[in-house]
């Protein structure tokens, strides 16, 4: 019994994470090749707000989800208009991992457009290659490495989060985590339980991780 | 390409697999917000519920602060548990709770509690909080956590919080005073009686007096514009009930009586 709610919690923390990852992905790459190559009004402005999840309190960035995201909030009123709810589901946590881990991912996936040698570009360009083109044959695989690096980074930050999802998603069997599980069995004393997890996690963190210096390896 | 298409299967398995929420699979369910404190006693009580009923009671556990802003920011439960009256006051105001259900449930005791290889007897609190050997004293934080704030008023009332101040170790919740206590970080901890349960190397130093301490009080209300407010209202009543009264009674708490 336990143990099956235990695999289950796990399960649910890499498929949520993964999404988040996905979810991040888009403009993550975007907003990288943006602050990596174009410069533009603001810059500074847009750099600094994509980082502050990172140096905020995750508690405080919860805070600010709920505030946005809660039925009372901006967003939170038009999706409850539409029947969507957030707070305290699944997708309270794909969206405060999703936050949480973008500032990683654009990092490492703008020091990889950082790294790519402009001279290629320009020569696929002049070649008549769209920007389009330039961007997913030539940009893109080249700055692979730095890429990667950001979808394990940010996947690991996301797998990791706990501040702002015990805020946004609580700790309801439905939406529980690693990190919010290990929270509530630490809480009521079942340290059994929490340990378990612990080891859940590490193992998921060290795979991870292993799995990335490899593909950095060979890539 | 590929990988694309790989995020897609990922979206795909995600949505499909994790759809269930809140109001998923038949049976009535309710969501329950509770302050940690009563989380293990009420996580008997649920099953005890589930047994008769066939209602699924599914708890969000955190400290009351929290769980009152969630509900200020419209997240959805039915009930509302808090370990103190300012969290829920602070739901009330916001018009998050339906007034005439709140209801006291339950009280609860302060006692000091030092590591069990600690010889000491205290005769009084301030015999033990001044003791030359006490240089921290653990207790939840007297701004936020209920525990603290009661720890602070019991202080003030018998006149030591100026002189123990100075070595009060505020934290987030009882569990962390427990782990600065087993630790060795504190050396005396203020927790609820009931917390008692979750702790292995610690024993009780001084009970606060229930005459003499503040007045805990847990109260309960069903949340405003919840989906199943009869459900709710159902499962509040089963609440004082004998059944439920003897789980928290063993876990250590007091019931209130039942004028509200």
């Amino acid at each position: 019994m336990i143990s099956a709610e235990l695999g289950r919690v796990a399960g649910f923390s890499v498929v949520m994470a993964a999404l988040a990852t996905v979810l991040m992905f888009p403009p993550g790459i975007a907003l990288a090749w943006l602050l990596a190559r174009r410069p533009f009004p603001g810059r500074a402005v847009v750099e600094t707000l994509v980082s502050l999840p990172l140096v905020l309190p995750p508690v405080a960035t919860g805070l600010i989800l709920l505030r946005l995201f809660g039925r009372r909030g901006p967003i939170g009123r038009v999706l409850d208009e539409i029947g969507l709810d957030v707070v305290f589901t699944w997708k309270a946590v794909v969206i405060a991992m999703a936050v949480m881990g973008f500032p990683l991912f654009v990092r490492a996936a703008r020091s990889g457009f950082e790294h790519v040698d402009q001279r290629y570009e320009q020569i696929a360009s002049t070649l008549g290659a769209s920007p389009i083109r330039v961007f997913l044959t030539i940009s893109l695989p080249l700055a692979g490495r730095g890429v990667m690096a950001g979808v394990v980074l940010g996947f690991s930050r996301a797998l990791g989060e706990f501040g702002a999802t015990v805020m946004i998603a609580g700790t309801l069997p439905g939406s529980r985590t690693l990190s919010t599980a290990i929270y509530s069995f630490t809480q009521t004393g079942q340290d059994g339980p929490a340990t378990v997890l612990l080891c859940v996690a590490a193992g998921i963190a060290f795979a991870a991780i292993f799995v990335s210096n490899r593909l950095g390896a060979t890539g | 390409m590929c990988a694309s298409r790989i995020s897609l299967l990922v979206v795909c398995l995600g949505l499909g697999g994790c759809d269930s929420g809140p109001s998923g699979d038949g049976g009535e369910q309710l969501v329950v917000s509770a302050a940690v404190s009563v989380s293990d006693a009420l996580t008997t009580v649920s099953d005890a519920y589930a047994r008769v009923s066939g209602v699924d009671v599914l708890l969000n556990v955190a400290g009351s602060d929290t769980l009152a802003t969630q509900l200020i920011n419209g997240a959805r439960a039915d009930l509302f548990l808090s370990a103190d009256h300012r969290q829920m006051d602070r739901a009330e105001e916001a018009g998050r709770i339906l007034t005439s259900t709140r209801v006291d449930l339950l009280t609860n005791q302060l006692v000091a509690v030092v590591t069990t290889d600690r010889a000491h007897t205290a005769s009084g609190i301030d015999d033990l909080l001044q003791a030359p050997w006490v240089r921290y004293v653990a207790m939840g934080d007297p701004d936020a956590v209920p525990a603290g704030v009661y720890a602070q008023r019991y202080l003030r009332s018998v006149g030591l919080w100026d002189a123990v101040q100075s070595k009060v170790v505020p934290t987030r919740d009882v569990r962390a005073v427990l782990a600065a206590v087993e630790s060795g970080n504190a050396e005396v901890g203020v927790i609820y009686r009931t917390d008692l349960a979750v702790a292995t190397m610690v024993r009780v130093a001084f009970a606060v007096p229930v005459h003499e301490g503040p007045r805990i009080r847990y109260p309960v209300a069903v949340v405003a514009d919840g989906r199943n407010e009869a459900a709710a209202q159902r499962f509040l009543s089963f609440l004082r009930r004998p059944e439920a009264r003897r789980i928290f009674e063993a876990a250590g708490f007091i019931m209130m009586g039942e004028a509200s």
